[in-house]
C-alpha cells in the first residue's frame, strides 16, 4: 500500500529521496561558503575564549613541579607546621627544580601565593648545598624564620590543585581559606566589587546621557529637508572618523584645570582663578569624554529607524484630535523603540569594555574594570586572572543581551 | 607605472630587510631619557661596530616580552628595565645570564668591569646603567614667595596648597610618604625598609598617601610616562610633581621654569638586560658590551643628569667638564649622586620591591581605585 503511494520521478527513484539528495549538495554548498567565515570565527574567537578559560582556572604549572610535596601534605590538616616528611619531600623536589633551573618559576608564582616566597626560596637554593641528612625541618627553618612560619606552607598548600577557581572569587573580593571556607578578603585589599558597580553605573549612564542628546539629533535629521540633514550627518559622522585618541586628548585640553573651558569660565568670571572647577582625571572627564565618543553609536540606529516612520503617522494622529506631545507618545515614540534597543545596547556594551578613555581622562576615580584587567596583563602579569575577569566581563555582557531578548526580543533590534 | 611599483616594492623590501632582521632592537623608556642612549652610545656603536640599532619605546614591565615569548615571537633584544625586573625576568628564564668581567670590557686603567661598576647587580642578567633620582620638582614661577625645601613640604598642604603629580605606581611613593610620617632616612640607611616590613608598616605608608590625595587643599594626579611631570608642572594642572630628575633637567634646559628638590630623593639603580633568544643575540651581546664601555656610558651623560654606572666614565665627565652637549653646563652636580644632593636621601631596594610587591600593588590599586 505504502509503495504505491509514494511518487516517483523519471528515473524510479522516489521523489523525496531525489528530493533530499539534491538538497544535501545545497547543503554542502551552502556549508563550504560560510566555512572560510566559520573558521576565521573559530581561530580568531571561540578557540581564544576557550584558551581565556583554561588559563583562567589552570594552575598545573606548581601541581606538576611539587609531586612529592603535595603528596606528603595531602595528611597533613594545616594546623600546626608540616612534619618532617614535608619539609623532606620539599626539599628533594626543589633539587630538582634548581637542577632543571626552573625553580626562579616556582618562586615567582608562589611569591604571588605569599608575598616574600621567592627571596626566602633563592636563600634556601645558596644554602642547601651543605646540608648534611636528616632532620631537614630543623635545616630548612634555619635558612629563614619565615620557613618556620605555617602561612608560607598553607599558601603552598592552597596551590596543590591543578584546577582552581581561585582567580574568579578573587575577582568579587573572595577567597577560600585554607579549610576551603569563602570569605572575604581584608578590607583594605577590597576593590573589585566597587570597579564591577563603578562599569555598570559608569555604562548605565552613559548610555543614558547619550539616548537623551542623540534622540533629538536623530529626530532632526530624519525630518529635516536633504541639504541641511546631509550636513548635520557629516557633523554626526566628523568626529566618528577622528581618531578615538585625538578626541579623548582634545578632551583633556579642554576640561583640565588650566584648560580652555576653565580659562573662559575664569574670564566671564563664572569662577574663582583659584578655585576651578575639576573636569578632568577624575569620573566627570570620563562622563563626558565616553558620552562624546559612543554618541553616533546611539544617533544612527536611531536615525535608520525613524526615517523610515512615515511624517503622515504624525499628522494622521494630530488630525485625529491629538495633541503634538499625544502624537508624538503614542504613535512615535512606540515606532522608535527599536531603534533605541539597537542603540542603547551597543552603547551600553561598548561602555562596559571600555578601555582607553578612561585610562587617559578617568584619573583614579573614573578607572573601570577593564583598566585593571590591562593592569594585570601588563604590570602584575598575573594573566590567569586577567582572562578570568575578561571572561566575567563577557558573561555578563551575554546576560545583558539576554535580559533584553527576554523583555523586548531580539528580532526588535533594528540597525537600519 | 608597473615598473616604478616594482621599484618602490623592492626598495620598501630591502628597507624592511635592513631595518628589522638585521637591527637589534634596543627598548626603553622614550622622551628624553631614550634620546640620550641613541645619541649617547646607540648611535656611535651602531657606526663602530657596523650593527644598526633600533630604538622603540616602552613603558616598563615585561608583560610585553613575556607575551613574545609565549608566542614564540621575540622582536626585542635589549630592554632598559627596573632592578625588580631584571630579577624577575632572569627567575623566569627571560634575560641572558652575563659572565660579567666576560661579557663587559675593563676600565681605560685596567680595572675589571665587576670593579668598575659602582654597585653589585642584582641579579645575574642586570647590568647597571645609570643612576637617577626619584625627587621632587616645582614651578618657581607660580609656587609664590614661599619655596618647598624639604620632602615633608611635598605633604604640607597647609604651605602649599594645590595638587600634587604623583608616580601611579607604589614603588618609591611609600618610601617617600614614610619620610613624610617621620622616617628619617639618613644616607641611605635602609631604616624605611625596615620600617615598611614591620607590622602594619605599608598600611601606614598607604594611608599616608591617601591623606594627601583625599585632602581638600592637596588631591593627586598620576603620571606613568617620564615626560609627564614637567608638562603637569608647566601648565600648572600640579604645583609639584614627583619624578624622574633626568627629565626635569632636561625640561629646565629648555627653559622649562623647574626647581628640583633633592631631600629625600630615592637613588635608584636602572639596568639593561638582553632578551634570550632575541632575534639577533650574539650581535646584542656585542653592541651592549660597546654601549656599556666606560666612553659609551659617559656619552649618555652628555644629554641627560643621570650618573653613569661606571666610576671610570664619571672620570671622563670630570675631566671633560662642561659635559653637557651645550658647552657650558657642567654636568657633574646635577647629578643625583653629587654631593649636594645626596644630604638625606634612601637607596631604592629592589629586593624589598620583587618580594612584596603582590601585597603592595593590592592594597595600592585598592586604595587608588577608592579615592573621593
Amino acid at each position: 500500500m505504502e509503495i504505491e503511494n509514494k511518487i516517483l520521478t523519471t528515473d524510479g527513484v522516489s521523489l523525496e529521496e531525489s528530493l533530499k539528495k539534491a538538497e544535501k549538495k545545497n547543503k554542502i554548498k551552502a556549508f563550504l561558503l560560510v566555512a572560510p567565515l566559520l573558521l576565521f570565527l573559530l581561530i580568531t574567537y571561540i578557540f581564544p575564549i576557550g584558551e581565556m578559560f583554561t588559563r583562567s582556572i589552570d594552575d598545573k604549572m606548581i601541581t606538576n613541579m611539587l609531586p612529592k610535596t603535595f603528596k606528603a601534605m595531602e595528611k597533613w590538616d594545616g594546623q600546626e607546621l608540616p612534619p618532617e616528611e614535608v619539609f623532606a619531600s620539599f626539599l628533594s623536589d626543589y633539587k630538582i627544580l634548581v637542577k632543571n633551573k626552573t625553580q626562579g618559576k616556582l618562586g615567582q608564582r608562589l611569591n604571588k601565593e605569599k608575598n616574600g616566597f621567592n627571596s626566602i626560596l633563592k636563600k634556601l637554593k645558596r644554602k642547601m648545598k651543605k646540608f648534611d641528612e636528616g632532620n631537614y625541618k630543623d635545616q630548612i627553618i634555619s635558612v629563614h624564620k619565615r620557613f618556620a612560619d605555617v602561612e608560607y606552607w598553607r599558601a603552598m598548600k592552597r596551590t596543590a590543585p591543578p584546577y582552581t577557581a581561585t582567580k574568579y572569587l578573587k575577582a568579587v573580593d573572595l577567597y577560600s581559606d585554607e579549610n576551603g571556607k569563602i570569605a572575604q578578603v581584608e578590607e583594605s585589599r577590597r576593590i573589585y566589587k566597587k570597579l564591577w558597580i563603578r562599569t555598570l553605573e559608569v555604562a548605565l549612564f552613559v548610555t543614558i546621557f547619550t539616548f537623551l542628546m542623540g534622540y533629538p539629533i536623530a529626530h532632526l535629521l530624519a525630518t529635516i529637508p536633504m541639504k541641511y540633514s546631509n550636513l548635520l550627518m557629516i557633523c554626526v559622522l566628523l568626529p566618528f572618523w577622528t581618531s578615538l585618541l585625538v578626541r579623548t586628548a582634545s578632551w583633556m585640553i579642554l576640561l583640565q584645570q588650566q584648560g580652555v573651558v576653565n580659562d573662559f569660565f575664569v574670564m566671564i568670571g563664572l569662577v574663582a582663578d583659584n578655585n576651578r572647577p575639576e573636569m578632568m582625571y577624575n569620573k566627570v572627564g570620563t562622563y563626558v569624554a565616553m558620552s562624546q565618543i559612543l554618541l553616533p553609536f546611539m544617533v544612527l540606529p536611531l536615525y535608520s529607524v525613524m526615517k523610515t516612520i512615515s511624517p503622515s503617522l504624525m499628522r494622521a494622529g494630530k488630525s485625529l484630535g491629538g495633541t503634538p506631545f499625544v502624537s508624538f507618545w503614542k504613535i512615535y515614540f512606540p515606532l522608535t523603540i527599536s531603534g533605541i534597543g539597537a542603540g542603547s545596547l551597543l552603547v551600553f556594551i561598548l561602555a562596559v569594555g571600555y578601555y582607553i578613555t578612561p585610562e587617559l581622562v578617568g584619573g583614579a576615580s573614573g578607572k573601570l574594570i577593564s583598566n585593571q584587567i590591562a593592569y594585570h596583563m601588563k604590570q602584575t602579569l598575573d594573566w590567569s586572572f586577567a582572562s578570568a575577569m575578561g571572561l566575567m566581563l563577557l558573561c555578563g555582557v551575554l546576560s545583558i543581551y539576554w535580559i533584553y531578548n527576554k523583555l523586548v526580543g531580539i528580532d526588535n533590534i533594528k540597525l537600519g | 607605472m608597473k615598473k616604478l611599483s616594482k621599484l618602490l616594492l623592492a626598495i620598501s623590501f630591502v628597507v624592511s630587510i635592513t631595518s628589522s632582521a638585521f637591527a637589534v632592537v634596543a627598548v626603553s623608556w622614550g622622551g628624553a631619557y631614550t634620546a640620550s642612549q641613541k645619541l649617547g652610545y646607540g648611535d656611535p656603536t651602531a657606526a663602530k661596530l657596523g650593527i644598526p640599532i633600533d630604538w622603540v619605546d616602552y613603558s616598563g614591565g615585561l608583560s610585553e616580552i613575556t607575551a613574545q615569548k609565549e608566542a614564540g615571537a621575540i622582536t626585542w633584544d635589549i630592554i632598559d628595565v627596573y632592578a625588580m625586573d631584571t630579577i624577575n625576568g632572569c627567575d623566569e628564564g627571560l634575560f641572558v645570564e652575563f659572565d660579567f668581567d666576560k661579557d663587559f670590557g675593563p676600565a681605560p686603567d685596567g680595572t675589571p668591569a665587576s670593579e668598575d661598576f659602582f654597585a653589585p647587580m642584582p641579579s645575574a642578567c642586570a647590568v647597571g646603567n645609570i643612576l637617577y633620582s626619584w625627587n621632587y620638582a616645582y614651578n618657581h614661577d607660580t609656587i609664590g614667595s614661599k619655596q618647598p625645601k624639604t620632602i615633608k613640604d611635598f605633604f604640607d598642604t597647609k604651605k602649599f596648597p594645590g595638587k600634587r603629580g604623583i608616580y601611579g605606581s607604589a614603588l618609591t611613593n611609600l618610601e617617600l610618604a614614610m619620610q613624610a610620617d617621620g622616617v628619617n632616612v639618613g644616607k641611605g640607611n635602609g631604616l624605611v625598609y625596615r620600617k615598611l616590613l614591620a607590622d602594619g608598616g605599608i598600611d601606614r605608608a598607604i594611608n599616608r598617601m591617601k591623606e594627601l590625595c583625599e585632602d581638600p587643599n592637596g588631591g593627586c594626579v598620576f603620571w606613568s610616562a617620564g615626560a609627564k611631570p614637567p608638562e603637569l608642572l608647566v601648565s600648572g594642572e600640579v604645583v609639584m610633581a614627583t619624578g624622574w630628575n633626568g627629565r626635569f633637567f632636561n625640561a629646565e634646559m629648555d627653559g622649562a621654569p623647574l626647581t628640583q628638590v633633592w631631600d629625600g630623593q630615592g637613588l635608584d639603580y636602572q639596568y639593561m638586560v638582553v632578551v634570550k633568544g632575541g632575534p639577533n643575540e650574539a650581535d646584542a651581546m656585542k653592541a651592549i658590551r660597546e654601549m656599556m664601555s666606560t666612553e659609551g656610558l659617559a656619552g649618555s651623560a652628555k644629554h641627560i643628569a643621570y650618573a653613569p654606572f661606571r666610576k671610570s666614565s664619571l672620570e671622563v665627565i670630570a675631566a671633560g667638564e662642561p659635559w653637557y652637549k651645550d658647552g657650558k653646563t657642567n654636568m657633574l652636580p646635577q647629578m643625583p649622586s653629587a654631593k649636594g644632593n645626596t644630604k638625606k636621601y634612601f637607596l631604592v631596594d629592589p629586593l624589598f620591591w620583587a618580594d612584596n610587591s603582590t601585597e603592595i600593588n593590592e592594597k595600592w590599586e585598592a586604595m587608588k581605585a577608592g579615592l573621593k
